[in-house]
């Protein structure tokens, strides 16, 4: 009882840490495919190397850096903080990754079409290439976000109480040794079925209606 | 009565279409040079030739889906000159005049084929949703699609979604049809059912420029018939006389090749 104790604790912060990240990270990603896509050979070698540079790290690290590493001023980054914004940037360089493929999915008439009725740039984006490209990134999206949502276990090693840093807190205290962990893999796996579940429901569902 | 045909004929009289001196090239690939071509007002322009000839390119140089490298574009008194750049706001006028169906379609496979039709009524000419469905509706009909307006394209069959994209393309109400082989990607049998609707279309006064294959199309519809080959246009005139009596050599074989097979 006591564990599931500790581990009910633990898990809105595994949940608030994945969604906050995921969140940054989709937003983040944004600019960052628009310099991906750019034309102009600095924008899109400085968004290149951000990328690379982003990813190319392991966030383990990134955390490490922002929270040990970085204080404005006499502020510090809180862990939850710090890990929230390791994990969004880092998912912010993935994500910028699959919404590129997304967009180049796109077929090209749809792009000519659009100029051909005369569609200013933004209708072309959000009626006709966006609604496109989310769709086909619906399923490397929610399998990042499955992934992002066992990675938030890494913000365990900067302080942030959530499931993992509660188990392994509870397993040290109560010397029940391995038996925590497998409750808290069972949870992730209730967390992340669904998830999973919901993906492939929407893009079944939206491939009957657009199918070709 | 006397005032209004005065009033009339220099619209009659000047081309809906005109281009002078097209050229484009990729690198050294010349895939047109110096096209001059101008269409009337409620005429059919059939565009014919061997594949490589540009007659594609020409047709998509004429609402800028490919920039040329030099000469004039003028539809409906739109000039865009390839030299020059051009103002997204003279881009936007020329491409109303126009309206384009692809080989394609190209429909947009995430939306009913009624809001296919009407999102750019909306979008483009400022519609209310109600005004572009009423619209939308009578053009559907007009194509014999009403039942299909709450479907999406894909369950539609090609000649189908053909005709759902000269609807699309006519309910912008352009001056001028351009069609980029619009048949090639159909059966035999369901391409019927296209060129019936653009037969319909040129019988009330449309005026359209068609590049085909369609050597029916072309001898019974096209009132001027154009032959490309090799980046130029080698032969143009009256498609019954041409057809009978063409003139230049590179004109007979490709004839040959789609009448006698």
């Amino acid at each position: 009882m006591e564990m599931l104790k500790a581990i009910a604790i633990g898990l809105p912060l595994t949940v608030l840490v994945t969604i906050l990240a995921l969140m940054i990270g989709t937003v983040v990603a944004l600019p960052i495919v628009a310099g991906l896509r750019s034309r102009n050979r600095l924008i899109w070698l400085m968004s290149r190397g951000l990328v690379d540079l982003l990813r190319g790290i392991p966030p383990v690290v990134w955390l490490f850096m922002l929270y040990y590493g970085i204080s404005i001023g006499a502020v510090r980054l809180s862990a939850l903080q710090a890990g929230v914004l390791g994990l969004g940037v880092v998912a912010a360089a993935y994500l910028a990754e699959i919404f590129r493929g997304a967009i180049s999915a796109v077929p090209k008439g749809q792009w000519e079409a659009s100029s051909a009725l005369g569609f200013h740039r933004a209708t072309v984006w959000t009626r006709i290439v966006g609604p496109q490209t989310a769709r086909a990134a619906i399923p490397a999206y929610t399998t990042f976000a499955i992934g992002l949502l066992k990675d938030s276990s890494i913000a365990s090693t900067i302080g942030v109480s959530e499931i993992v840093f509660m188990s392994s807190q509870y397993a040290r205290q109560s010397g029940s040794g391995i038996l925590v962990f497998f409750v808290a893999a069972g949870i992730y796996i209730l967390l992340s079925v669904p998830l999973g579940l919901l993906s492939r429901h929407l893009d079944v569902k939206m491939r009957k209606a657009v199918a070709r | 009565m006397e005032q209004l045909m005065i009033e009339l004929n220099p619209q009659t009289t000047q081309p809906v279409v005109q281009v002078k001196n097209l050229a484009k090239a990729y690198g050294s690939n010349v895939v047109l040079r110096d096209v001059s071509l101008s269409v009337a007002e409620g005429s059919v322009t059939a565009m014919i030739g061997p594949s490589g000839a540009g007659k594609s390119t020409v047709l998509r140089c004429m609402n800028l889906l490919e920039q040329p490298d030099s000469g004039e574009i003028v539809i409906d008194g739109h000039c865009i000159n390839a030299g020059k750049k051009t103002s997204p706001k003279s881009l936007a006028a020329l491409r109303r005049s126009a309206g384009m169906v692809f080989q394609h379609f190209n429909l947009f496979p995430h939306m009913t084929v009624l809001r296919n039709v009407s999102l750019p009524q909306e979008r483009v000419l400022g519609c209310s949703r109600e005004q572009a469905n009423e619209k939308s509706m009578e053009l559907l009909k007009r194509m014999g699609l009403a039942d299909k307006a709450d479907q999406y394209p894909s369950r539609c069959s090609g000649g189908q979604q053909q005709r759902i994209a000269i609807a699309r393309a006519l309910a912008l109400g352009p001056r001028v049809m351009l069609f980029d082989e619009p048949t090639s990607a159909l059966d035999p049998e369901v391409g019927v059912e296209v060129l019936e609707v653009m037969k319909e279309l040129a019988s009330t006064g449309m005026t359209m420029v068609v590049v085909t294959h369609e050597m029916a199309f072309a001898e019974n519809v096209a009132d001027e018939l154009v032959v490309m080959a090799d980046g130029g246009i080698i032969e143009k005139g009256h498609p019954g006389q041409i057809l009978k009596d063409p003139q230049h050599e590179r004109t007979r074989r490709f004839l040959r090749a789609v009448l006698e097979r």
